[in-house]
C-alpha cells in the first residue's frame, strides 16, 4: 500500500485512459467543441489521420486562443491548438505522468504508443480517482459531513 | 472485534461492547499506515493555503469572467452575492458547454445564467482526505473553501496533487 512505490511501479495503462477523441486539423473549433461537449471531456486530439498526433485542443485553448481574442468558432482547430503536446506512453509509470502534469500545469496528457499513434488521454481526474482508490479506508470512510456524528446508533 | 476493556468478542462494526457496554466506535476509525496517509487524515484544507478567491457577482458578464480567468490564469471563479455569501461557481467547463459564436448576435449572458449554483464546498478545517473524496466523487477540479460560512479561498486539484506528491517525496521516476 505504499503510494510512493506504487506510483513508480504502476503504469499508465492500468488507469485505462479515456478514448482518444479526435478531430482533423481542418475541422472547425465549433466541431471540436461539439465533440468535447458530446463526450463530456476537456480536450480532443488533433490528428491528420488516425495514426498521427499533431496537437491537442483543450478548454484552456478555447478560452485563451478563441474566446479571449474573439475569434469565430468557424476557424480551423489547427490555428488554436497546442502543437506537439507533452505525451505519455502506456508503459510509463503513473508517477512520471503526474510529474509531467504538475510541471507543465496540464490536466490532460495524450497517451501514445512508441510509434506515436494516439491511444487515449489521461486526465487529472483519473489520477485523483487513482489516489482516492489507493486510500479507500481513509478517503471513502469520510462521513458526508465530517463534523456531524450521530449521537445514537441507528435503531437504538 | 474484541473489546479492549473486557476482551468480549463483538460482531465486527459494533458501536458498543455487548458485554461491558464500552464505546467501540474508535476501533473502526481508519488508522494511517504511512506518512502520506497520515498527511491526508491529519492535515487540513487550510494547510493547502487556499488561494484567496477572486470573485464576481452573479450580475457580471460572461466576458468579465473570461477576462478574469485569463488574467489570473485560473479555471474557476466563485460567485458571491452582495453579502459576500457564496451562491455559485463558474468554471472553464461552464464556458465550454455554453460557448457561443462571438460573432453571433445574441443577448449577452451573465455569469448567473451559466454558473453552477450552490457548489460543493469544503471547510478550512476539513481533512485533505475529505476534500480528495469530494473532488473524486463530484469530478471537481476546484472546491471553494469556507470558514465560518465565509468564503476563504479556493483549492484546486493541482494543490492537492502537489501536496500528495510532496508527501511521497520520491525522486528518480
Amino acid at each position: 500500500m505504499e503510494l510512493a512505490r506504487n506510483l513508480k511501479v504502476d503504469s499508465v495503462s492500468r488507469l485505462h485512459p479515456t478514448p482518444p477523441w479526435q478531430v482533423r486539423p481542418d475541422q472547425s473549433v465549433a466541431e471540436a467543441v461539439a465533440l468535447m461537449r458530446q463526450h463530456r471531456v476537456g480536450c480532443v486530439l488533433v490528428c491528420p489521420d488516425e495514426d498521427e498526433l499533431l496537437g491537442i485542443f483543450t478548454e484552456r485553448d478555447l478560452m485563451r486562443r478563441v474566446l479571449a481574442v474573439g475569434l469565430p468558432l468557424s476557424v480551423p482547430v489547427a490555428k488554436c491548438m497546442t502543437r506537439n503536446p507533452v505525451v505519455v506512453h502506456p508503459k510509463d509509470s503513473i508517477g512520471a505522468a503526474v510529474r509531467r502534469m504538475e510541471e507543465g500545469g496540464y490536466r490532460h496528457l495524450p497517451v501514445v504508443d512508441p510509434a506515436g499513434r494516439p491511444l487515449g488521454v489521461l486526465s487529472v481526474k483519473r489520477i485523483v480517482h487513482y489516489l482516492a482508490e489507493h486510500f479507500p479506508s481513509i478517503v471513502y470512510n469520510q462521513p458526508p459531513d465530517p463534523n456531524v456524528v450521530p449521537l445514537e446508533a441507528e435503531g437504538a | 472485534m474484541n473489546c479492549p476493556h473486557c476482551a468480549y468478542d463483538n460482531l465486527p462494526g459494533s458501536e458498543q461492547c455487548g458485554h461491558c457496554l464500552a464505546d467501540l466506535t474508535q476501533l473502526d476509525r481508519p488508522v494511517a499506515q504511512d506518512r502520506v496517509e497520515r498527511s491526508l487524515m491529519e492535515d487540513t484544507v487550510r494547510d493547502l493555503h487556499p488561494t484567496p478567491a477572486i470573485t464576481l457577482p452573479p450580475t457580471a458578464s460572461v466576458q468579465q469572467a473570461l477576462d478574469l480567468m485569463l488574467q489570473h490564469q485560473i479555471g474557476a471563479i466563485p460567485i458571491v452575492d452582495g453579502g459576500d455569501v457564496l451562491v455559485g461557481i463558474i468554471t472553464e467547463r461552464d464556458l465550454l458547454t455554453n460557448a457561443s459564436d462571438p460573432s453571433a448576435e445574441s443577448a449577452p449572458l451573465s455569469v448567473g445564467d451559466l454558473m453552477t449554483s450552490n457548489p460543493t464546498t469544503v471547510r478550512a478545517s476539513d481533512s485533505l482526505a475529505f476534500a480528495l473524496h469530494q473532488m473524486d466523487a463530484g469530478g471537481y477540479r476546484h472546491l471553494p473553501v469556507l470558514e465560518n460560512g465565509q468564503l476563504l479561498g479556493i483549492i484546486s486539484v493541482r494543490d492537492m496533487l502537489r501536496r500528495i506528491m510532496r508527501a511521497c517525496k520520491t525522486r528518480g521516476w
